[in-house]
């Protein structure tokens, strides 16, 4: 589904992704591991293109988007999640998803009119079952701004599946949650999975992310350390070098 | 009467040219170019009707459309750069225009008098209306009949899904750029959009006046434009038309008696509004509430 | 004697493009430190020098003070618009100080027209005379803008630099969380931002007037719109940038006067912003300014 080959993003001296080669298989959900500062969020950028890449390739179902605008990728097939959440405060809940919609209805061609004046009946049903699938039914006309913590985390997991991707990029969407919630975002991700979205998911918490990853790559200082399934992961012995030499 | 009907004339033409910044201040940019687009629909709107004798529709359409095609030219390198760079080049724009105006000649001789614009005299003798005999009733309804539509057109995108993802761009470009917005065409359509509506408003303001000159579009103008929804509040087109009317008919015209000093008020008027309520005076919040206490629902 | 006189225009202007320097560094240095742009800041300088201007001719004094007085009068201008347009305002929005600097604006200007009847204002004359330099004519006027406004640079270089509050100034423009987790008060430093650059606004305004020959209400636009053209071509918050720019800027203008006259030199003035826009829009050291 997505293939990084030998991708580098420089800042000045510092290397903060160095020759990453990543293979990602449809319909995985593959985590994204490493330590504070390990070039894990800036991955997320240069895949989604919010930075350039210094050098390197990204395909998407060996498509090359390495120069693509944001937004353009966006249309063919990937969507994400915020670290420290990115929702439009001012707007509905439901003109969050409406406006991340678009996306699809673009993909998909819809006839001008009806995309941006929002006749469009099939909009709508997908918009409620988003609300629905998210538990965010009963607060579509709240402003974002006035959720809880909690809810507007999932508004974010929905805005994002709003645009129907092919992938998934979460980064950290369990930070700050508690273990009840994590728990729901467990079975959520898997759902979302199962539906037949590749995530990548990038995350912190190991005992989720070992749960539910398919398969696991550990970056440090902007390298790929290591890479196999979350049994592989736990059992080796440079994974557990980078973490209690920097963490611990 | 006379006179109330003059102040709508007035209300009115400044309505649209606050609902021209509306447009562009909903994706977050901040133009100060609104005046000078106001001044190319005003030239051209009357030199089409007087110099050229077109119908003042066909003259307002035209004056629209060159006045948005410039919007969307200037767009264009002006949005490369964010918020703040994006003001100091309207404010630029805006005075390369009034100053273009200062310079531009262009008379013929019609009878015994020439009629034209003369650089720093004006363009004087926009006679259309009485040429016509339009009284000032047909004017300030013709006006009005226009501010209705553009601000039923604004209206209804406000609430459709255009207006939902302007909305966006303004709150977060990043994310809007992430959830698949192309950030260049909604703020160039923007731009667009308002200066089509500031075309129009210089249109009629040309043919109501009679007479413009290159003052009627200075800066002061420009700040007009984006004070009235900024102290209306940008949650909708109707706290545009109540600062307006606030300003216009009551600072200017109600307040007449303080003489020269009411100048000072609209300075710290703004100033005041913005240290008690920063969002405007009908901020997101209170549409909300105003929206619940109505039982009206969204989507 | 063609190219004599543009000589001439070129040397005229780069002397006179001091006082947009000092106006560029002025909105920079704002800039730096908040985020923000003080737009009343073009006409609380030209209120300054009125200030300084009035005083003198109230209480009589040598013409030299009306620039140490105008300085003064600006930094308490500088303070006041701190006061009112920044302090009580939440930073987050951005469209709320940029409003309430813009009514700020119209408001000085306002109080400017009334307190002189919108008339011109004769300005002393500070110093006088004429060197020739070859076939060049070099007013001695404007070296004196010039050496006034280098000077004023160097003792704010000096100041940033140097002292103890400079390098905490510093410090808030590249770190604001870190320098207020080592105990730097961030109002103390934005307010003090607001002094320095009020006192240096108010300095450079008596320079233009005494440079000019008077003080009018026709300046306050046309300043705040230059000093913004410097701000933007020399890189939003650099100020060796403002400083080159500046004396571009002037420059330009003059050459923009002897080519075209003085009625479109602004036009070609604000086109050069144009051309920065498009091909470089971070301004001449156009590395920093990215972020924003």
């Amino acid at each position: 589904m997505l293939e990084l080959q030998g991708l580098s993003k420089h800042f000045g001296g510092v290397r903060a992704v160095d020759s990453l080669d990543l293979r990602i298989t449809p319909g995985q959900i593959f985590g994204l591991i490493g330590p504070n500062g390990s070039g894990k969020s800036t991955t997320v950028n240069l895949i989604t293109g919010l930075l350039p890449v210094t050098r390197g390739s990204i395909k998407l179902a060996g498509e090359e988007i390495t120069n693509l605008p944001t937004h353009v990728r966006l249309s063919t097939g990937i969507a994400r999640t915020f670290q420290n959440i990115r929702l439009f405060g001012q707007l509905t809940v439901w003109q969050n998803l409406w406006v991340a919609e678009n996306a699809r209805a673009q993909r998909e061609r819809a006839s001008f009119l009806s995309r941006w004046l929002g006749g469009e009946r099939g909009a709508r049903t997908r918009i409620t079952r988003a609300l629905e699938f998210s538990g965010l039914a009963d607060k579509a006309d709240e402003l974002a701004a006035n959720l809880a913590f909690g809810e507007q985390r999932r508004l974010e997991l929905a805005r994002a599946m709003a645009a129907e991707p092919k992938l998934l990029l979460l980064d950290e969407p369990a930070a700050g949650m508690n273990p009840e919630e994590i728990g729901a975002l467990d079975d959520r991700i898997r759902q979302i999975r199962d539906s037949g979205i590749t995530v990548l998911l990038i995350e912190h918490h190991m005992e989720l992310i070992m749960a539910i990853a398919d398969r696991i790559a550990v970056l440090n200082f902007g390298q790929k350390i290591a890479e196999g399934t979350p049994a592989e992961i736990q059992s080796n012995p440079a994974v557990r070098e980078a973490y209690l030499g920097t963490a611990a | 009467m006379d006179f109330y009907l003059g102040l709508a004339q007035i209300i009115g033409v400044h309505t649209l040219l606050g609902l021209s910044a509306y447009v562009v201040l909903l994706t977050g940019q901040v133009s100060l170019a609104q005046a000078g687009f106001m001044a190319i629909g005003a030239y051209v709107a009357a030199m089409l009707t007087v110099l050229s004798g077109w119908p003042l529709m066909a003259a307002l359409i035209a004056a629209g459309l060159v006045a948005g095609i410039t919007a969307c030219l200037v767009g264009f390198p002006a949005l490369r750069v964010h918020g703040l760079m994006l003001v100091v080049a309207t404010v630029a724009f805006g005075e390369i225009v009034r100053l273009f105006f200062f310079n531009f000649d262009y008379q013929i001789s019609r009878g015994s008098i020439k009629v034209g614009p003369l650089g720093g005299e004006g363009f004087r003798q926009i006679r259309y209306f009485p040429e016509n005999g339009w009284t000032t009733l047909h004017v300030a309804l013709f006006i009005w009949a226009i501010v209705a539509l553009v601000m039923a057109a604004l209206w209804w995108m406000d609430r459709s899904r255009a207006g939902a993802v302007l909305r966006a761009v303004g709150e977060d470009e990043i994310a809007a750029q992430s959830c698949g917005i192309n950030l260049t065409a909604v703020k160039v359509s923007a731009m667009t959009a308002g200066g089509v509506i500031a075309g129009l408003a210089g249109g009629l303001y040309a043919h109501y006046t009679t007479h413009i000159e290159q003052t009627n579009f200075t800066i002061l103008v420009a700040t007009f434009a984006i004070a009235y929804p900024i102290l209306g509040g940008l949650s909708s087109v109707f706290g545009t038309v109540a600062a307006v009317i606030f300003i216009q008919g009551f600072l200017v015209e109600g307040l007449r008696f303080l003489g020269d000093w009411r100048n000072l008020l609209f300075g710290a008027l703004i100033v005041l509004v913005m240290n008690i309520r920063p969002s405007g005076l009908l901020d997101a919040r209170t549409m909300a509430a105003l929206r619940r206490l109505f039982g009206r629902r969204e989507g | 004697m063609l190219f004599v006189d543009l000589v001439q225009s070129i040397v005229d202007g780069l002397l006179f493009g001091a006082t947009y320097a000092l106006i560029g560094i002025g909105f920079t240095l704002v800039f730096g430190v908040l985020h923000k742009i003080n737009m009343a800041y073009g006409a609380a300088s030209v209120g300054g020098a009125y200030a300084a201007l009035r005083l003198i001719v109230l209480i009589g004094g040598p013409a030299w003070a009306s620039l140490l007085i105008a300085g003064i009068a600006g930094g308490l201008f500088g303070l006041l618009i701190y006061w009112i347009c920044f302090r009580f305002i939440p930073l987050s929005n951005p469209l709320a100080t940029l409003m309430s600097t813009v009514g700020m604006f119209l408001l000085a200007e306002e109080i400017i027209v009334h307190t002189t009847d919108g008339m011109p204002q004769n300005y002393p004359v500070v110093v006088s005379g004429i060197a020739d330099v070859g076939e060049l004519m070099i007013r001695g006027d404007l070296v004196f803008v010039f050496v006034c406004a280098i000077i004023a640079m160097i003792v704010l270089l000096y100041l940033l630099y140097r002292t103890k509050l400079g390098i905490a100034t510093r410090a808030v423009s590249q770190q604001p969380i870190a320098a207020q987790l080592v105990g730097i008060r961030l109002d103390h430093i934005n307010a003090l931002t607001f002094v320095v650059t009020g006192a240096l606004g108010g300095f450079a305004g008596a320079l233009i007037g005494s440079a000019v020959g008077l003080l009018s209400p026709l300046l306050v636009v046309p300043l705040t719109i230059k000093g913004l053209i410097v701000t933007v071509i020399g890189g939003l918050g650099s100020i060796p940038g403002a400083i080159i720019a500046g004396l571009l800027v002037g420059v330009a203008e003059n050459v923009f006067q002897y080519f075209r006259g003085v009625t479109e030199r602004d036009i070609y003035v604000m086109l050069l912003l144009f051309v920065f826009l498009v091909f470089r829009p971070g301004g001449i050291f156009s590395s920093t300014a990215k972020r924003d």
